[in-house]
């Protein structure tokens, strides 16, 4: 037997379900433009029915949760993607940086080469005049400074990238504290029987920072999560997080660790991966290189140079003047024998242009050992490549990193907006539905409402049938 | 399928690439060079960087060749002056020789022969920018002196040093010849041949003058033949410094080649990239001014 009371029941149904479904609409108008927000949607079923004396009836409607619109698989690849962006943009930045210093000026290393030896070319037409050697010491000068500048550019620059890799790990930390702390949430705010949508959304985009700064890997069960780097170490276990701590090596290098475990070279993505990928070989890279060049140089030109003699006809290799011990004269103070520093440090051992050994018999008109500096020039004398091509080796090397990192970077950035499409599509709030949903909850509550009205006039006349 | 609702993000990306885009395209215009960090073109900048160490190898090699080519003339022009007073010392000798001159003539003569000895000393001592050219490697002292001490009336100072100056790759030039070589040769000695016919003018030995005059005739065609050493060297810096000018002329279009900017492509470039950007521009003016709230009452 169905009653005008039943009837009553299922409209006062439609009218709270419509009103809970208007909430949501509301909702979503209201975070068009929050990040990381993903669109509501109510999830309307209808009650269970009653069954009557066979009769199958309806009984109206409810408005069982609202939901969140998300696609898990969308969320995981923009989390990967955002961990290569960051790990490309921060090699980027690193490499743009240092490629400066091997950029053609009129005061790069190239140039100091070439205007080094021309030096000494002249020095060759005229060995024995007082203005052209000072040309040459000069013209060495000028090479050591462009060394010792390129040279510290990159330890500055280092150092900056060391303090960068602790600042990084204090806001890993920070990230993960906070993803703990909503996981305790969701997980009370879900057991409670509520939806936790906007509280998800939060760690989502939580988790897309943490993304962007370090590999994590997220592993997802009922309401709350587990994050852990590549290699498995754990940041976040439910509500608890495990922060990583950093400590610098006896190099002042800092080492990154967790619980105890040096974890930095199983680090290799996100921003955290680039700053370790740059600090730790990129730019170490070209420190050795320059090193390598500059202490080749330097030894194969003191080489030369104390086989000679000098403006007053001493032999510049001699351990002993007029009996009494001297230092064989070098042009360049001789680089350490592990050649690291050697760019750093490369420095002009004279500053009377007489002692440069231009003579090879011991008269001032001499120039054998000039020539045979010149010669230098076109010999293998580092790594096998003359001084000029090993330097052109490291501007290509540079550029090279530079431009894949920069090209990673952009293809990347590409794929990751191609992403943010995608999850736009799924998640985004559009305004013209949420206009046509408010237009049909409207309508359906003014509909129930209409229905209650006339069920109230049934409800009249049933009276009205009473007392006549 | 549900589309995208909210284009923004995507159009500011865009903006943003254009942005990039017309950057490095005025950076091109501005500094006329297509490489402007090594990363622009890694391969072209390391060719650059040899290219430009080649040009100023070049430029060295063209300035050295210009200072050796000055003294080299000027040595080669003091050669001329020794053949000229050598010829002068020929007549004289061939005067003093005839049977018509008496003593008092000859001594004349050989004072005039002393005076030209004293010249050539002073032309061997030539020094051209503080150095004794004729010294061999011993350019700091004049390496002349006159000795009459000496059978030849002259002592050398100098040594048979010679230098080589590179001026080019692989390629060097002698720059210098030694007195010992050029005036004090053994088998023709230029002093000895004067300080022959000065004595035998002073003793009046007329047979003697006649040998002494063949001493100094065959001194003076080794001079001239040892200038040859001066031309040819001065004509091989000629071809080698054309050889350079066109080296350095076609290296200055390789750079342009590898590293100058295409004006006209990236003028072409900069004006699509903006016209892009302005398209850009109308599309984020035009979206989402109005939405379907605007039409539902």
């Amino acid at each position: 037997m169905s009653s005008l009371n039943a009837s009553l029941a299922i409209a006062l149904s439609g009218l709270s379900a419509d009103q809970g479904a208007l909430e949501a609409t509301t909702n979503n108008v209201a975070n068009v433009n929050t990040p990381g927000y993903a669109r509501e949607v109510p999830v309307l079923v209808t009650n269970a029915p009653d069954v009557i004396d066979g009769l199958t009836l309806g009984t109206g409607v409810s408005l069982q949760s609202i939901e969140s619109i998300r696609d898990p698989i969308l969320e995981s690849q923009i989390q990967q993607e955002t961990q290569t962006q960051g790990q490309a943009g921060a090699l980027v930045s690193a490499l743009s940086e240092a490629q400066v210093n091997f950029t053609s000026s009129t005061s790069d290393i190239g140039t100091a080469i070439s205007n080094f030896f021309n030096s000494i070319n002249q020095l060759s037409a005229d060995p024995a005049d007082l203005s052209t050697r000072q040309g040459v010491l000069t013209a060495a000068g000028n090479l050591a400074t462009a060394f010792n500048v390129a040279s510290n550019n990159l330890t500055t620059q280092h150092s900056s990238l060391n303090a960068s890799v602790a600042q990084t790990v204090n806001q890993i930390n920070q990230l993960t504290g906070q993803i703990a702390q909503l996981n305790a949430q969701i997980t009370s705010v879900a057991s409670g029987g509520q939806g936790a949508g906007t509280l998800v959304d939060q760690r989502t985009q939580l988790i897309d920072q943490l993304s962007s700064l370090v590999d994590v890997s997220v592993i997802p069960s009922d309401n709350t999560l587990t994050l852990t780097t590549a290699n498995g170490t754990a940041l976040v276990a439910g509500s608890e997080s495990f922060a990583l701590s950093t400590q610098p090596d006896s190099s002042g290098t800092q080492q990154i660790y967790a619980q105890g475990l040096n974890i930095t070279s199983t680090i290799v993505s996100g921003q955290l991966g680039g700053l370790l990928q740059a600090r730790d070989r990129q730019i170490p890279g070209l420190e050795n290189q320059l090193d390598t060049l500059a202490a080749g140089l330097a030894n194969a030109v003191n080489t030369v140079q104390t086989s000679g003699y000098d403006l007053n006809g001493n032999p510049t290799g001699s351990t002993s003047l007029n009996g009494n011990p001297q230092t064989q004269v070098y042009l360049f103070n001789p680089p350490p024998a592990s050649v690291t520093g050697a760019a750093s440090g490369l420095s002009v051992a004279i500053t009377d242009p007489g002692l440069i050994a231009a003579s090879s018999d011991g008269t001032a008109g001499s120039n054998g050992n000039a020539e045979a500096l010149y010669a230098l020039n076109g010999q293998g004398i580092i790594a096998g490549q003359s001084p000029t091509s090993y330097y052109s080796g490291i501007v290509s090397n540079v550029g090279n990193a530079t431009a894949n990192a920069s090209a990673e970077q952009s293809a990347s950035a590409a794929t990751l907006q191609q992403l943010n499409d995608q999850r736009a599509a799924v998640s985004g709030v559009s305004l013209d539905e949420e206009a046509a949903n408010l237009t049909k909850f409207q309508q359906a509550y003014a509909a129930s409402a209409e229905v209650i009205s006339t069920i109230n006039d049934m409800m009249q006349a049933v009276i009205a049938m009473k007392s006549s | 399928m549900r589309v995208n609702p909210n284009p923004l993000p995507d159009l500011l990306a865009a903006l943003g690439n254009n942005q990039q885009l017309i950057n490095t395209d005025t950076q091109e215009l501005a500094s006329g060079l297509r490489i402007n960090v090594p990363s622009d073109n890694p391969a072209g900048a390391a060719e650059l960087v040899q290219n430009a160490a080649q040009t100023s190898t070049d430029d060295q090699f063209l300035r050295s060749i210009g200072s050796i080519q000055a003294e080299l003339q000027t040595s080669d022009s003091a050669l001329n002056s020794v053949t000229t007073l050598l010829q002068r010392a020929i007549t004289l000798g061939t005067e003093g020789s005839s049977s018509t001159v008496n003593a008092s003539d000859r001594l004349a003569l050989a004072a005039e022969a002393q005076g030209i000895q004293s010249q050539l000393v002073g032309l061997a001592n030539l020094s051209y920018q503080g150095k004794y050219v004729f010294a061999g490697t011993a350019t700091e002292a004049p390496p002349y002196a006159l000795s009459a001490a000496s059978p030849s009336g002259v002592t050398y100072a100098g040594n048979s040093g010679v230098n080589s100056v590179t001026v080019g790759e692989g390629f060097s030039v002698q720059t210098n010849l030694p007195g010992s070589e050029l005036f004090s040769n053994p088998s023709n000695d230029v002093f000895q041949a004067v300080e022959d016919l000065i004595t035998n003018l002073q003793s009046g030995d007329v047979a003697g003058i006649s040998v002494a005059v063949g001493e100094v005739t065959s001194a003076s065609s080794y001079i001239d033949a040892q200038r040859v050493f001066y031309g040819n060297t001065l004509n091989q810096l000629g071809a080698q410094q054309t050889f350079l000018n066109s080296a350095t002329t076609q290296l200055a279009q390789q750079e342009n080649t590898i590293g100058g900017a295409d004006l006209p492509a990236v003028i072409t470039n900069l004006e699509s990239a903006q016209v892009s950007r302005q398209a850009t521009l109308e599309a984020l003016a035009q979206t989402q001014q109005t939405n379907l709230f605007n039409y539902i009452k």
